[in-house]
């Protein structure tokens, strides 16, 4: 009996610590990389080495400045623009996508009105978005919101209220209604109700929408292709188009702007590990 | 029961209002809340739907020269839609985006829900290899393209690895050969994805009551007849939802392939967002574009509204089940 337990155990951690190995090794590939120096970019099979023998931050000089020591190739810009973009598009999106939920989120939980609302707001989610962008591109170019950053902040937020709407209503839908109940006895408007009452109950949850969306908005790909072109493209698709050229394959640099891209969903993400099975399930299962 | 009040009366009172002016007060607010996202949708769903219906009885393209309120002049009617349902590029862009779901769907699946019941009781460093199990997922899906795009470079980790264990000189070109690109895509899916299976297959464990499991283990239910007899039948709902939300997901595959082989090598791991994307800026094919789009609207819509009505199902099966179930407990 003990035996066996023992070995249950020795099989437990072996497993989960394969599967361990197995999340991590893609990562701490492209994390040493963006330490390596040009030499070791590429290398044989027989010499390929996981740690950069001469660790070096050229790979992060190079993009942020354009020349690093032993990088000299010419890129046409640099990746400040895009690490503003990032931030900037990301952050006003979720601003947008977490107001509006919030909004609808608490109209829908408490008056019921909107009945179609949840459903069709879902709907957003569902469809490729390559497959429905021809019409908002054209629409993006008439109105001029093409490589804006208004223009790309608008789309997120618009993309990701599916996401704080729904988790926005099954927060809502579980603060007790006694406390609004009688504050609306003692005579306070719904407004006032909602803004001093159920607001800062809702202080943790708002927090954890608000970051859940913004790594949505981060992780984007796809829209700040389509709807950016030159001064407010995002470090994802700056980072892809940072081969083309004549530059051939910049893996370090390339390695070092993954790193800087990856870092905050992966550190946002372990703060709010606690609701993310309620978010990624729009608020289906509560954890 | 209040007398009928109006409302002009009953603003003129001082203190508190009575409940049916209270609720018209609600709505009044509720209205004015939800505005605000009808609008967006409005913005977002109605106009462009309309826009789209309009260019897809077209040939209007953007190098036309006329804007695409003028794409009438080139109406065709029902053309594009002819020309969706004889497209052999098209019909082989989704036929292989189905190859990587059925592929890729039941792995993340099968590897997710072993991974969870390796977290069912605690141990100790339970939270931390937790933490890194998750980390796949976090990663920006572009960003993990290209970590993937550098692992399997003929001289890159994946063919060391490989060439460590067979003790021979393995150098395949992964990206460059059409079933090699397609495994290496499918393994991205695979790393990226198995963490949110596994993420709420384990939430859909721990919200079994676990006093039902352990009369079961007083009786003398092995685990593995816990699981199949007990464990199973009250995740229904979350396996559903976890199944249908890869799927979805899966279709809409775009990023790891656009960064990893754009399709290629030739076209045999071009998904069918990767085909759009091709016919969008490549043939600049607007028109057809727009009609793929709203055939496909029209498929999926047509699926998910099948499949809400398959979940609401289940979900009421389980609520009559054992009500105090569906909100699980915490970590």
């Amino acid at each position: 009996m003990d035996r066996s337990k023992v070995f249950l155990g020795a099989g437990r951690y072996l497993l989960i610590g394969l599967a361990s190995v197995i999340a991590l090794v893609p990562v701490v590939w492209m994390a040493t990389m963006a330490f390596k120096p040009r030499e070791e970019w590429t290398s044989g099979i027989d010499q390929l080495s996981w740690l950069p023998k001469n660790p070096t931050f050229d790979n992060f000089t190079f993009i942020f400045t354009g020349h690093a020591p032993k990088l000299v190739v010419a890129i046409d810009r640099v990746a400040i623009g895009p690490a503003i973009s990032s931030i900037v598009c990301a952050t006003l999106g979720t601003i947008i996508a977490v107001t509006v939920g919030t909004l609808a989120a608490y109209a829908v939980s408490r008056f019921k009105v909107g009945r179609n609302l949840p459903l069709s707001i879902l709907q957003l989610r569902l469809f490729p978005p390559l497959a429905v962008m021809i019409p908002v591109m054209i629409m993006w170019a008439y109105l001029g919101l093409i490589d804006t950053w208004w223009g790309l902040s608008l789309i997120y937020g618009i993309v990701t209220l599916p996401f704080s709407f729904w988790l926005m209503m099954t927060f809502f839908d579980d603060v007790p209604r006694e406390i609004e109940e009688a504050a609306l006895v003692e005579g306070c408007t719904p407004w006032v109700v909602f803004r001093r009452v159920t607001l800062p109950m809702v202080k943790a949850p708002l927090a954890t929408t608000i970051l859940f969306v913004f790594i949505l908005n981060w992780s984007d790909y796809a829209i700040a292709l389509l709807l950016t072109r030159k001064d407010w493209i995002t470090i994802p698709v700056f980072m892809n188009a940072l081969s083309t050229a004549m530059t051939g394959q910049m893996y370090g640099a390339k390695a070092a702007l993954g790193l800087i891209a990856a870092i905050p969903p992966v550190v946002l993400g372990i703060l709010i590990q606690k609701y993310l099975v309620r978010g990624l399930t729009f608020g289906a299962l509560k954890q | 029961m209040n007398a009928v009040i109006t409302d002009a009366s009953s603003q003129a009172l001082p203190m508190p209002s009575p409940t049916n002016n209270l609720a018209a007060q609600g709505r009044r607010l509720g209205a004015l809340m939800i505005l605000p996202a009808q609008l967006l949708l409005l913005f977002i769903v109605v106009f462009p739907l309309l826009m789209q219906i309009y260019i897809s009885l077209t040939y209007w393209g953007p190098t036309d020269g006329v804007s695409w309120i003028y794409a009438y002049q080139s109406l065709n009617l029902f053309a594009n839609y002819v020309t969706f349902f004889t497209d052999a590029n098209l019909w082989a862009a989704i036929a292989r985006t189905l190859f990587i779901i059925v592929v890729a769907v039941p792995l993340e699946f099968l590897l997710g829900l072993g991974l969870a019941t390796l977290f069912v009781d605690s141990f100790p460093g339970r939270r931390v290899f937790y933490s890194i199990l998750l980390t796949p997922m976090m990663v920006v899906p572009a960003v993990a393209g290209y970590m993937f795009y550098m692992l399997f470079q003929s001289n890159g980790p994946v063919n060391q690895i490989l060439s460590f264990f067979s003790n021979s000189k393995v150098e395949l070109v992964w990206l460059s050969v059409p079933h090699l690109a397609l495994t290496a895509v499918i393994a991205a899916d695979v790393w990226e994805w198995t963490p949110l299976v596994f993420l709420i297959l384990l939430a859909g464990i721990l919200a079994v009551p676990e006093d039902q499991l352990r009369a079961a283990t007083m009786l003398g239910a092995s685990w593995p007849q816990r699981f199949r007899r007990i464990v199973l039948p009250r995740m229904k709902t979350v396996i559903v939802i976890v199944l249908v939300l890869r799927c979805v997901e899966a279709f809409k595959l775009f990023d790891v392939m656009f960064v990893m082989t754009r399709g290629g090598p030739g076209t045999s791991t071009e998904t069918i967002s990767l085909y759009i994307y091709k016919q969008t800026f490549n043939e600049l094919e607007w028109s057809y574009v727009a009609a793929i789009g709203l055939t496909l609207l029209i498929i999926l819509s047509v699926l998910a509204v099948i499949g809400m009505r398959f979940m609401k199902h289940e979900i009421e099966i389980e609520r009559s089940m054992a009500p105090e179930t569906i909100e699980g407990k915490t970590t």
